[in-house]
Protein backbone atom coordinates (compact mmCIF):
# COMPACT_ATOMS: atom_id res chain seq x y z
CA UNK A 1 0.00 0.00 0.00
CA UNK A 2 1.18 3.46 -0.78
CA UNK A 3 1.46 5.61 2.28
CA UNK A 4 2.39 9.18 2.89
CA UNK A 5 5.32 8.60 5.15
CA UNK A 6 5.38 10.93 8.07
CA UNK A 7 8.71 10.01 9.60
CA UNK A 8 10.35 9.03 6.37
CA UNK A 9 13.74 10.66 6.85
CA UNK A 10 13.75 11.25 10.55
CA UNK A 11 15.84 8.17 11.25
CA UNK A 12 19.02 9.49 9.65
CA UNK A 13 21.88 9.89 12.07
CA UNK A 14 23.13 13.43 11.59
CA UNK A 15 23.97 16.42 13.75
CA UNK A 16 20.60 18.06 13.10
CA UNK A 17 18.73 14.82 13.76
CA UNK A 18 20.47 14.40 17.09
CA UNK A 19 19.57 17.87 18.30
CA UNK A 20 16.99 18.22 21.02
CA UNK A 21 13.55 18.64 19.40
CA UNK A 22 12.82 21.62 21.65
CA UNK A 23 15.90 23.37 20.29
CA UNK A 24 14.84 22.56 16.76
CA UNK A 25 11.38 23.96 17.32
CA UNK A 26 12.71 27.13 18.93
CA UNK A 27 15.32 27.58 16.20
CA UNK A 28 12.64 27.16 13.56
CA UNK A 29 10.41 29.79 15.14
CA UNK A 30 13.33 32.19 15.61
CA UNK A 31 14.44 31.74 12.02
CA UNK A 32 10.93 32.30 10.66
CA UNK A 33 10.49 35.46 12.71
CA UNK A 34 13.81 36.85 11.50
CA UNK A 35 12.95 36.11 7.87
CA UNK A 36 9.45 37.55 8.18
CA UNK A 37 10.68 40.83 9.63
CA UNK A 38 13.44 41.49 7.12
CA UNK A 39 12.96 44.50 4.84
CA UNK A 40 11.83 43.56 1.30
CA UNK A 41 14.83 45.07 -0.48
CA UNK A 42 17.69 43.73 1.66
CA UNK A 43 18.70 41.01 -0.75
CA UNK A 44 22.06 40.41 0.93
CA UNK A 45 20.26 39.44 4.13
CA UNK A 46 18.08 36.98 2.23
CA UNK A 47 21.15 35.59 0.53
CA UNK A 48 22.87 35.04 3.87
CA UNK A 49 19.78 33.41 5.35
CA UNK A 50 19.76 31.15 2.31
CA UNK A 51 23.39 30.24 2.87
CA UNK A 52 22.58 29.38 6.48
CA UNK A 53 19.71 27.16 5.38
CA UNK A 54 21.85 25.38 2.80
CA UNK A 55 24.43 24.72 5.49
CA UNK A 56 21.71 23.29 7.72
CA UNK A 57 20.39 21.07 4.91
CA UNK A 58 23.91 19.81 4.29
CA UNK A 59 24.38 19.15 8.01
CA UNK A 60 21.08 17.29 8.24
CA UNK A 61 21.99 14.84 5.42
CA UNK A 62 18.39 14.89 4.22
CA UNK A 63 18.17 13.90 0.55
CA UNK A 64 18.14 17.10 -1.50
CA UNK A 65 15.42 15.80 -3.83
CA UNK A 66 13.21 15.14 -0.82
CA UNK A 67 13.75 18.64 0.54
CA UNK A 68 13.01 20.24 -2.82
CA UNK A 69 9.95 18.07 -3.34
CA UNK A 70 8.55 19.06 0.04
CA UNK A 71 9.37 22.70 -0.60
CA UNK A 72 7.60 22.62 -3.95
CA UNK A 73 4.17 22.88 -2.28
CA UNK A 74 4.50 26.66 -2.46
CA UNK A 75 4.72 26.63 -6.27
CA UNK A 76 0.96 26.64 -6.73
CA UNK A 77 0.54 29.70 -4.58
CA UNK A 78 3.44 31.48 -6.20
CA UNK A 79 2.06 30.75 -9.65
CA UNK A 80 -1.43 31.89 -8.71
CA UNK A 81 -0.85 34.92 -6.56
CA UNK A 82 2.73 36.11 -6.63
CA UNK A 83 3.12 36.46 -10.39
CA UNK A 84 0.71 39.37 -10.40
CA UNK A 85 2.62 41.36 -7.81
CA UNK A 86 5.11 43.11 -10.14
CA UNK A 87 2.27 44.45 -12.25
CA UNK A 88 0.10 45.76 -9.49
CA UNK A 89 2.39 47.92 -7.39
CA UNK A 90 2.46 51.62 -8.08
CA UNK A 91 5.70 53.56 -8.09
CA UNK A 92 8.70 54.33 -10.22
CA UNK A 93 8.16 52.50 -13.51
CA UNK A 94 11.00 50.27 -14.64
CA UNK A 95 9.39 48.69 -17.68
CA UNK A 96 6.21 49.27 -19.59
CA UNK A 97 4.73 47.50 -22.53
CA UNK A 98 1.83 48.27 -24.77
CA UNK A 99 -0.22 45.14 -25.03
CA UNK A 100 -3.56 46.45 -26.16
CA UNK A 101 -5.71 48.14 -23.55
CA UNK A 102 -4.05 46.52 -20.55
CA UNK A 103 -0.66 48.21 -20.78
CA UNK A 104 1.05 46.25 -18.04
CA UNK A 105 3.70 48.29 -16.30
CA UNK A 106 6.29 46.94 -13.92
CA UNK A 107 7.58 49.07 -11.08
CA UNK A 108 10.67 48.69 -8.93
CA UNK A 109 8.53 48.48 -5.81
CA UNK A 110 6.62 45.61 -7.34
CA UNK A 111 9.79 43.70 -8.16
CA UNK A 112 11.13 44.14 -4.65
CA UNK A 113 7.85 42.94 -3.21
CA UNK A 114 7.72 39.98 -5.59
CA UNK A 115 11.24 38.81 -4.80
CA UNK A 116 10.81 39.43 -1.09
CA UNK A 117 7.68 37.27 -0.95
CA UNK A 118 9.25 34.59 -3.10
CA UNK A 119 12.43 34.52 -1.01
CA UNK A 120 10.58 34.58 2.29
CA UNK A 121 8.31 31.75 1.17
CA UNK A 122 11.25 29.64 -0.07
CA UNK A 123 13.43 30.24 2.97
CA UNK A 124 10.67 29.50 5.46
CA UNK A 125 9.53 26.34 3.72
CA UNK A 126 13.11 25.04 3.46
CA UNK A 127 13.74 25.81 7.09
CA UNK A 128 10.54 24.06 8.14
CA UNK A 129 11.48 21.00 6.08
CA UNK A 130 14.94 20.78 7.64
CA UNK A 131 13.84 21.06 11.23
CA UNK A 132 10.57 19.14 11.02
CA UNK A 133 11.68 16.28 8.75
CA UNK A 134 14.65 15.60 11.00
CA UNK A 135 12.38 15.09 14.03
CA UNK A 136 10.12 12.12 14.58
CA UNK A 137 6.54 13.12 15.21
CA UNK A 138 6.52 11.62 18.69
CA UNK A 139 9.68 13.53 19.63
CA UNK A 140 8.09 16.67 18.31
CA UNK A 141 5.01 16.11 20.46
CA UNK A 142 7.23 15.50 23.45
CA UNK A 143 8.99 18.78 22.77
CA UNK A 144 5.63 20.55 22.68
CA UNK A 145 4.75 18.89 25.97
CA UNK A 146 7.97 20.07 27.61
CA UNK A 147 7.40 23.57 26.23
CA UNK A 148 4.08 23.63 28.11
CA UNK A 149 1.87 23.43 25.04
CA UNK A 150 -1.78 22.63 26.02
CA UNK A 151 -1.87 18.91 26.76
CA UNK A 152 -5.32 18.38 25.26
CA UNK A 153 -4.10 19.42 21.81
CA UNK A 154 -0.99 17.27 22.19
CA UNK A 155 -3.06 14.22 23.11
CA UNK A 156 -5.37 14.78 20.15
CA UNK A 157 -2.37 15.16 17.85
CA UNK A 158 -0.81 11.97 19.21
CA UNK A 159 -4.04 10.07 18.55
CA UNK A 160 -4.22 11.44 15.07
CA UNK A 161 -0.65 10.33 14.45
CA UNK A 162 -1.46 6.83 15.69
CA UNK A 163 -4.58 6.40 13.59
CA UNK A 164 -3.57 8.10 10.35
CA UNK A 165 -1.98 4.91 9.11
CA UNK A 166 -4.75 2.62 10.31
CA UNK A 167 -7.47 4.65 8.65
CA UNK A 168 -5.49 5.27 5.52
CA UNK A 169 -4.94 1.54 5.25
CA UNK A 170 -8.65 0.86 5.48
CA UNK A 171 -9.33 3.45 2.82
CA UNK A 172 -6.67 1.98 0.54
CA UNK A 173 -8.17 -1.48 0.93
CA UNK A 174 -11.59 -0.18 -0.03
CA UNK A 175 -10.10 1.74 -2.91
CA UNK A 176 -8.30 -1.30 -4.19
CA UNK A 177 -11.44 -3.41 -3.91
CA UNK A 178 -13.38 -0.81 -5.86
CA UNK A 179 -10.70 -0.48 -8.52
CA UNK A 180 -10.45 -4.22 -9.02
CA UNK A 181 -14.21 -4.61 -9.39
CA UNK A 182 -15.07 -1.66 -11.58
CA UNK A 183 -13.71 -0.93 -14.99
CA UNK A 184 -15.03 2.01 -16.95
CA UNK A 185 -18.65 2.88 -16.29
CA UNK A 186 -20.26 6.24 -15.82
CA UNK A 187 -18.35 8.86 -13.89
CA UNK A 188 -21.40 9.44 -11.74
CA UNK A 189 -21.23 5.91 -10.37
CA UNK A 190 -17.57 6.32 -9.51
CA UNK A 191 -18.27 9.49 -7.60
CA UNK A 192 -21.10 7.79 -5.74
CA UNK A 193 -18.87 4.83 -4.87
CA UNK A 194 -16.26 7.26 -3.61
CA UNK A 195 -18.78 9.11 -1.46
CA UNK A 196 -20.07 5.84 -0.01
CA UNK A 197 -16.51 4.79 0.68
CA UNK A 198 -15.85 7.96 2.65
CA UNK A 199 -19.16 7.41 4.43
CA UNK A 200 -18.16 3.88 5.44
CA UNK A 201 -14.81 5.19 6.53
CA UNK A 202 -16.48 7.82 8.71
CA UNK A 203 -18.68 5.25 10.44
CA UNK A 204 -15.77 2.88 10.99
CA UNK A 205 -13.56 5.67 12.31
CA UNK A 206 -16.27 6.85 14.67
CA UNK A 207 -16.83 3.35 16.01
CA UNK A 208 -13.10 2.86 16.30
CA UNK A 209 -12.79 6.04 18.34
CA UNK A 210 -15.53 4.86 20.69
CA UNK A 211 -13.96 1.46 21.22
CA UNK A 212 -10.56 3.08 21.70
CA UNK A 213 -12.06 5.26 24.39
CA UNK A 214 -13.67 2.28 26.12
CA UNK A 215 -10.42 0.35 26.11
CA UNK A 216 -8.59 3.44 27.39
CA UNK A 217 -11.04 3.65 30.27
CA UNK A 218 -10.75 -0.04 31.07
CA UNK A 219 -6.99 0.44 31.32
CA UNK A 220 -7.36 3.23 33.82
CA UNK A 221 -7.23 6.38 31.71
CA UNK A 222 -7.53 9.36 34.03
CA UNK A 223 -7.39 12.30 31.68
CA UNK A 224 -3.71 12.32 30.92
CA UNK A 225 -1.07 10.29 29.18
CA UNK A 226 2.21 9.77 30.96
CA UNK A 227 5.15 9.37 28.65
CA UNK A 228 8.75 8.68 29.44
CA UNK A 229 10.88 11.74 29.26
CA UNK A 230 14.14 11.04 27.53
CA UNK A 231 14.74 14.59 26.34
CA UNK A 232 17.85 16.03 27.85
CA UNK A 233 19.37 19.35 26.92
CA UNK A 234 23.02 18.85 26.00
CA UNK A 235 25.63 21.59 25.73
CA UNK A 236 25.76 21.03 21.96
CA UNK A 237 22.05 21.85 21.77
CA UNK A 238 22.42 25.10 23.66
CA UNK A 239 25.45 26.05 21.57
CA UNK A 240 23.56 25.30 18.37
CA UNK A 241 20.70 27.55 19.42
CA UNK A 242 23.08 30.32 20.45
CA UNK A 243 24.95 30.06 17.15
CA UNK A 244 21.71 30.22 15.16
CA UNK A 245 20.51 33.24 17.10
CA UNK A 246 23.91 34.91 16.81
CA UNK A 247 24.09 34.25 13.07
CA UNK A 248 20.58 35.56 12.50
CA UNK A 249 21.09 38.68 14.56
CA UNK A 250 24.47 39.17 12.88
CA UNK A 251 22.80 39.14 9.48
CA UNK A 252 20.11 41.43 10.78
CA UNK A 253 22.51 43.99 12.22
CA UNK A 254 24.76 43.82 9.19
CA UNK A 255 22.06 44.21 6.59
CA UNK A 256 18.83 45.09 8.42
CA UNK B 1 -5.75 27.59 -0.25
CA UNK B 2 -3.06 26.89 2.32
CA UNK B 3 -1.18 30.19 2.46
CA UNK B 4 2.62 29.72 2.66
CA UNK B 5 4.87 31.89 4.81
CA UNK B 6 5.79 35.28 3.44
CA UNK B 7 2.54 36.06 1.67
CA UNK B 8 0.91 37.78 4.63
CA UNK B 9 2.01 41.01 6.28
CA UNK B 10 2.93 40.91 9.96
CA UNK B 11 -0.26 42.58 11.28
CA UNK B 12 -2.41 40.12 9.34
CA UNK B 13 -0.70 36.92 10.44
CA UNK B 14 -0.24 37.96 14.05
CA UNK B 15 -3.88 38.98 14.44
CA UNK B 16 -5.20 35.83 12.76
CA UNK B 17 -2.88 33.75 14.97
CA UNK B 18 -4.28 35.36 18.10
CA UNK B 19 -7.82 34.94 16.86
CA UNK B 20 -7.23 31.29 16.01
CA UNK B 21 -5.71 30.48 19.39
CA UNK B 22 -8.69 32.09 21.12
CA UNK B 23 -11.12 30.36 18.78
CA UNK B 24 -9.61 26.91 19.21
CA UNK B 25 -9.58 27.17 22.97
CA UNK B 26 -13.25 28.17 22.96
CA UNK B 27 -14.10 25.28 20.63
CA UNK B 28 -12.10 22.81 22.75
CA UNK B 29 -13.94 23.98 25.88
CA UNK B 30 -17.31 23.61 24.18
CA UNK B 31 -16.48 20.12 22.91
CA UNK B 32 -15.04 19.01 26.25
CA UNK B 33 -18.27 20.05 27.98
CA UNK B 34 -20.20 17.56 25.86
CA UNK B 35 -17.70 14.76 25.33
CA UNK B 36 -15.44 15.04 28.40
CA UNK B 37 -12.51 12.63 28.08
CA UNK B 38 -13.95 11.04 24.97
CA UNK B 39 -12.85 14.14 23.06
CA UNK B 40 -9.26 12.90 22.86
CA UNK B 41 -9.65 9.71 20.83
CA UNK B 42 -12.65 11.03 18.92
CA UNK B 43 -11.01 14.24 17.70
CA UNK B 44 -7.77 12.41 16.95
CA UNK B 45 -9.36 9.62 14.95
CA UNK B 46 -11.70 12.02 13.14
CA UNK B 47 -8.75 14.22 12.18
CA UNK B 48 -7.06 11.11 10.80
CA UNK B 49 -10.28 10.32 8.93
CA UNK B 50 -10.50 13.77 7.31
CA UNK B 51 -6.81 13.54 6.50
CA UNK B 52 -7.27 10.17 4.79
CA UNK B 53 -10.41 11.31 2.97
CA UNK B 54 -8.48 14.26 1.55
CA UNK B 55 -6.13 11.83 -0.18
CA UNK B 56 -8.79 10.38 -2.46
CA UNK B 57 -8.80 12.05 -5.82
CA UNK B 58 -11.86 12.09 -7.99
CA UNK B 59 -12.04 13.10 -11.65
CA UNK B 60 -13.22 16.61 -12.46
CA UNK B 61 -13.95 17.90 -15.95
CA UNK B 62 -11.05 18.26 -18.33
CA UNK B 63 -8.73 15.58 -17.05
CA UNK B 64 -8.00 17.34 -13.78
CA UNK B 65 -8.80 15.83 -10.43
CA UNK B 66 -9.93 17.28 -7.18
CA UNK B 67 -10.13 16.05 -3.65
CA UNK B 68 -12.37 16.56 -0.67
CA UNK B 69 -11.46 19.38 1.71
CA UNK B 70 -13.86 18.19 4.37
CA UNK B 71 -14.61 21.40 6.26
CA UNK B 72 -18.36 21.32 5.76
CA UNK B 73 -18.43 17.53 6.03
CA UNK B 74 -16.76 17.61 9.44
CA UNK B 75 -19.08 20.38 10.61
CA UNK B 76 -22.24 18.58 9.46
CA UNK B 77 -21.20 15.22 10.91
CA UNK B 78 -19.58 16.39 14.14
CA UNK B 79 -21.08 19.79 14.82
CA UNK B 80 -19.53 23.24 14.52
CA UNK B 81 -17.11 23.15 17.46
CA UNK B 82 -15.83 19.62 17.02
CA UNK B 83 -15.68 20.12 13.26
CA UNK B 84 -13.59 23.26 13.64
CA UNK B 85 -11.23 21.49 16.07
CA UNK B 86 -10.78 18.53 13.74
CA UNK B 87 -10.03 20.72 10.74
CA UNK B 88 -7.62 22.84 12.79
CA UNK B 89 -5.76 19.68 13.89
CA UNK B 90 -5.52 18.52 10.28
CA UNK B 91 -4.16 21.93 9.27
CA UNK B 92 -1.56 21.84 12.05
CA UNK B 93 -0.29 18.45 10.89
CA UNK B 94 -0.32 19.47 7.24
CA UNK B 95 1.66 22.58 8.08
CA UNK B 96 4.25 20.93 10.31
CA UNK B 97 4.69 17.56 8.65
CA UNK B 98 4.00 18.27 5.00
CA UNK B 99 4.83 21.98 4.90
CA UNK B 100 1.46 22.58 3.27
CA UNK B 101 0.88 26.11 4.50
CA UNK B 102 3.39 28.13 6.45
CA UNK B 103 3.89 28.20 10.20
CA UNK B 104 3.42 31.96 10.49
CA UNK B 105 0.43 31.71 8.15
CA UNK B 106 -1.02 28.78 10.13
CA UNK B 107 -3.20 31.13 12.15
CA UNK B 108 -4.68 32.59 8.99
CA UNK B 109 -5.17 29.14 7.48
CA UNK B 110 -6.97 27.90 10.59
CA UNK B 111 -9.04 31.07 10.61
CA UNK B 112 -10.07 30.67 6.95
CA UNK B 113 -10.57 26.96 6.60
CA UNK B 114 -11.58 25.94 10.08
CA UNK B 115 -13.57 28.90 11.44
CA UNK B 116 -14.84 30.61 8.31
CA UNK B 117 -15.09 27.40 6.25
CA UNK B 118 -16.28 24.76 8.68
CA UNK B 119 -17.95 27.09 11.22
CA UNK B 120 -19.59 29.26 8.56
CA UNK B 121 -20.58 26.17 6.61
CA UNK B 122 -22.32 24.81 9.67
CA UNK B 123 -24.39 27.97 10.13
CA UNK B 124 -25.55 27.78 6.52
CA UNK B 125 -26.33 24.09 6.88
CA UNK B 126 -28.38 24.63 10.04
CA UNK B 127 -30.36 27.48 8.50
CA UNK B 128 -31.39 25.32 5.54
CA UNK B 129 -31.97 22.19 7.60
CA UNK B 130 -34.21 24.12 9.97
CA UNK B 131 -36.36 25.55 7.20
CA UNK B 132 -36.88 22.12 5.69
CA UNK B 133 -36.80 19.81 8.66
CA UNK B 134 -36.40 16.42 7.00
CA UNK B 135 -33.94 14.24 5.11
CA UNK B 136 -34.06 16.42 2.00
CA UNK B 137 -33.35 19.50 4.07
CA UNK B 138 -30.24 17.94 5.60
CA UNK B 139 -28.91 16.88 2.21
CA UNK B 140 -29.63 20.20 0.49
CA UNK B 141 -28.19 22.03 3.48
CA UNK B 142 -25.02 19.94 3.35
CA UNK B 143 -24.63 20.55 -0.38
CA UNK B 144 -25.06 24.31 -0.14
CA UNK B 145 -22.88 24.48 2.97
CA UNK B 146 -20.10 22.48 1.29
CA UNK B 147 -20.05 24.72 -1.76
CA UNK B 148 -20.30 27.94 0.21
CA UNK B 149 -17.73 26.86 2.81
CA UNK B 150 -15.09 26.52 0.10
CA UNK B 151 -16.08 29.79 -1.54
CA UNK B 152 -16.20 31.90 1.64
CA UNK B 153 -12.96 30.38 2.91
CA UNK B 154 -11.23 31.34 -0.33
CA UNK B 155 -12.79 34.79 -0.08
CA UNK B 156 -11.39 35.21 3.43
CA UNK B 157 -8.01 34.07 2.14
CA UNK B 158 -8.20 36.61 -0.70
CA UNK B 159 -9.15 39.40 1.69
CA UNK B 160 -6.17 38.58 3.91
CA UNK B 161 -3.84 38.65 0.93
CA UNK B 162 -5.31 41.96 -0.19
CA UNK B 163 -5.02 43.44 3.31
CA UNK B 164 -1.39 42.37 3.41
CA UNK B 165 -0.76 44.35 0.25
CA UNK B 166 0.36 41.20 -1.54
CA UNK B 167 -2.15 41.57 -4.29
CA UNK B 168 -4.84 44.20 -4.90
CA UNK B 169 -8.44 43.42 -4.16
CA UNK B 170 -9.64 43.59 -7.74
CA UNK B 171 -7.23 40.86 -8.86
CA UNK B 172 -6.97 38.43 -5.97
CA UNK B 173 -10.66 38.23 -5.10
CA UNK B 174 -11.92 37.28 -8.59
CA UNK B 175 -8.97 34.92 -9.09
CA UNK B 176 -9.51 33.04 -5.83
CA UNK B 177 -13.30 33.02 -6.11
CA UNK B 178 -13.22 31.92 -9.74
CA UNK B 179 -11.12 28.87 -8.96
CA UNK B 180 -12.93 27.93 -5.78
CA UNK B 181 -16.42 28.26 -7.22
CA UNK B 182 -15.42 25.30 -9.39
CA UNK B 183 -13.62 23.41 -6.63
CA UNK B 184 -16.67 23.91 -4.45
CA UNK B 185 -18.87 21.98 -6.88
CA UNK B 186 -16.80 18.82 -6.42
CA UNK B 187 -16.78 19.40 -2.67
CA UNK B 188 -20.58 19.73 -2.67
CA UNK B 189 -21.08 16.55 -4.71
CA UNK B 190 -18.87 14.42 -2.47
CA UNK B 191 -20.15 15.93 0.78
CA UNK B 192 -23.74 15.32 -0.29
CA UNK B 193 -22.92 11.73 -1.17
CA UNK B 194 -21.25 11.08 2.17
CA UNK B 195 -23.96 12.77 4.22
CA UNK B 196 -26.78 10.94 2.44
CA UNK B 197 -24.94 7.64 2.94
CA UNK B 198 -24.44 8.22 6.67
CA UNK B 199 -28.04 9.41 6.92
CA UNK B 200 -29.15 6.11 5.42
CA UNK B 201 -26.88 3.81 7.42
CA UNK B 202 -26.18 5.46 10.78
CA UNK B 203 -28.34 8.59 11.09
CA UNK B 204 -27.62 8.64 14.83
CA UNK B 205 -24.02 9.63 14.18
CA UNK B 206 -24.92 12.92 12.51
CA UNK B 207 -24.57 15.79 14.95
CA UNK B 208 -27.76 17.38 16.08
CA UNK B 209 -27.83 20.28 18.51
CA UNK B 210 -31.17 19.41 20.14
CA UNK B 211 -32.16 15.79 20.29
CA UNK B 212 -35.92 16.34 19.90
CA UNK B 213 -35.42 18.20 16.63
CA UNK B 214 -33.92 15.20 14.89
CA UNK B 215 -36.64 12.62 15.46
Amino acid sequence: MHHCYIDRHSGIDSFIHRLDPRIKLLSLITFLLFVMFTAPDSYIAYFLYGALIIALIALSQLPVTFVLKRASVIILFVAFIAVFIPFTKKGEVCAASYAGALQPTVCYGGWHMFFAILLRACLSVLCTVVFMSSTTFSDFLKALERLKFPSLVIMILSFMYRYIFVIQDELMQMWRAKESRSVGGAKKLHVRALANMIGVLFIRSYEKAESVYISMCSRGFAGGIQTMNHLKLKTADVFFFLIIVAALSGIRVLKG
Amino acid sequence: MHIPDGFLAAPTWTSTWLFSIAGISVCLKKVTMVLEDRIIPLMGVMAAFIFAAQMLNFPVAGGTSGHLLGGALAAVLLGPYAGAVVIAIVLIVQCLVFQDGGLTALGANIFNISFIGAGGGYIIYRCIARIKNDRRGVIIGAAVAAWLSVVIASFACAVELALSGTSPFRIVVPAMLGVHILIGIGEAVITTGVVSFVLKVRPDLIYCPKKEECQ
